[in-house]
């Protein structure tokens, strides 16, 4: 495909929902051509332009910038273009945007309840989530008219119940966290985001509601501990110091956006990539020992999280290339995982790729995905259930997020052949 | 018989190695990994230069 950049804004949302293979085109010309390709920041309503940024799509220059933290910090902003205004930093001003030594202070408090050997105890139940839920899709195919939508019954609900779970989040809560969560990445949205003349306010009613439920449930596990991830974030102490009440409700947030959404988006965009690739599923299918590098290989080819921003703190230069205190960059994380110079053939879809040193849980560095661990097992789960129990399953076309921060998909009709 | 070495200061305690070797490094109470025994073997090396590599934040060095 042949591609002219020079039109191409990717601070324009209309970008985000063109045809992947568009998109990647166009990063295939960035990272050979503009590798500090340079764009406006979009428009955001009651916020001031800032200055622009740098877009990062190889994966060299990638990771150069994620392993110095010092030199390219988080603390601007990792999560949004412009630096966060100080009302939303209250809510989503979690680790994701904090250097250290704070942030290691808390990333140490989090990752002890977060370790792979506490996890095990999650880890069982993963598997009974996914098979009820996916009884319960094959229901609502039977039900109606044969057909399911792959994000709301399957991909949505997975991960929104397993994080539930683990902290302890009561059933009639739940309905509420998933809405409250999909305005939090709606990426402004419109299906998601009623008022278009006010998306900030959006966020912020969305931030303040998940916090107080979190408050709320991190007072009752005070005076009435539980098992579950709640009752050891209030509990649990690094060097004398506890999380506070607001802290694991920033914390709650982080997980939600964090180990939810973007779950969420590996699973129905992995469903999709395999209806793409019929020989890959039919040998994934035939074959769970590849199980393993077929995770990872999905989480490559997904690259659900697209990128996250780092602002120099000094002048200096990455292979070479100088920058300049205050420039902000964005780490295009798809584009590093198709970049040719680390995967050979990287636009082909290969769930037996091995090695497989893909940046889709982010690159070198502290800020490195916390929850990798439970993201891998329930991506392994649900896909082994999924071959193994909805065979039948035939996807149509995708109705893409207009968000250039996730890469989404807001819903993904399918029908079951074996109903009717 | 070569060990690996935690550098405490760097380690966020994501327990990449732990996955890769549980019998050998685990996250502790204070969200730092400690290493559990004495690595023994070529197997044990092994693991433990897949578990330096694997590092996010290069907190472990194979010392020699």
């Amino acid at each position: 495909m042949t591609v002219d950049v020079a039109d191409v804004d990717l601070s324009d949302r209309d970008f985000w929902v063109r045809p992947p293979a568009e998109r990647h085109a166009v990063f295939d010309v960035l990272r050979r051509e503009q590798p500090f390709a340079f764009f406006a920041e979009p428009e955001v309503p009651l916020l001031g332009p800032g200055p622009g940024y740098y877009a990062i799509t190889r994966y060299a220059d990638l990771e150069a910038i994620s392993s110095q933290p010092a030199v390219f910090c988080s603390g601007k902003g990792a999560v949004s273009i412009q630096d966060i205004p100080a009302d939303l930093n209250e809510f989503y001003g979690s680790m994701i945007s904090m250097d250290d030594p704070r942030h290691a202070k808390i990333r140490r408090l989090v990752s002890k309840t977060f370790t792979p050997r506490m996890l095990e105890r999650v880890i069982d139940s993963v598997r009974e989530i996914v098979d009820d839920v996916l009884a319960q899709a094959r229901r609502t195919a039977e039900e109606g008219d044969g057909t399911l939508d792959v994000v709301a019954d399957i991909a949505a609900p997975i991960p929104l119940r397993v994080i539930c779970d683990m902290m302890g989040v009561p059933a009639e809560d739940r309905a509420m966290v998933l809405a409250q969560s999909n305005i939090v990445l709606s990426g402004g949205d419109p299906e998601l985001i009623e008022n278009q003349d006010d998306p900030l306010t959006a966020l912020l009613e969305a931030g303040m509601a998940l916090a107080a439920l979190m408050e709320r449930l991190a007072a009752e596990r005070v005076t009435d501990p539980r098992d579950d991830l709640t009752t050891a974030l209030v509990t649990t102490e690094v060097d004398g110091e506890r999380l506070t009440h607001q802290e694991i409700a920033s914390f709650f947030i982080l997980l939600l956006v964090a180990g939810n959404e973007t779950t969420r988006n590996a699973i129905s965009q992995g469903v999709l990539a395999l209806s793409e690739h019929p020989e890959q599923q039919a040998r994934w299918a035939a074959d769970p020992g590849l199980d393993r590098t077929a995770v990872e290989e999905i989480v490559r080819f997904t690259s659900p999280v697209t990128w996250m921003r780092r602002t120099a703190t000094q002048d200096a230069e990455v292979n070479g290339h100088p920058v300049k205190a205050g420039d902000k960059f964005l780490l295009f994380y798809g584009a590093a995982n198709r970049d040719p110079a680390v995967f050979h053939d990287p636009q082909a879809l290969d769930l037996a790729r091995d090695p497989n040193p893909h940046v889709g849980f982010g690159a070198k560095g502290p800020h490195f995905c916390l929850g990798a661990h439970l993201a891998r097992r329930e991506i392994a789960v649900t896909f082994r259930a999924l071959l193994e129990q909805l065979p039948d399953l035939e996807v149509g076309e995708p109705d893409r997020l207009r968000s250039s921060f996730v890469n989404g998909l807001k819903h993904l009709p399918a029908r079951l052949t074996g109903v009717r | 018989m070569s060990r690996v070495e935690v550098d405490r200061e760097r380690c966020v305690g994501s327990g990449s190695c732990e996955m890769l070797a549980p019998e050998v490094f685990e996250v502790g109470d204070d969200g730092v990994v400690a290493v559990l025994r004495p690595l023994s073997g070529p197997d044990d090396r092994a693991l433990a230069e897949d578990a330096v590599q694997a590092c996010p934040t290069r907190a472990l060095s194979l010392i020699d």
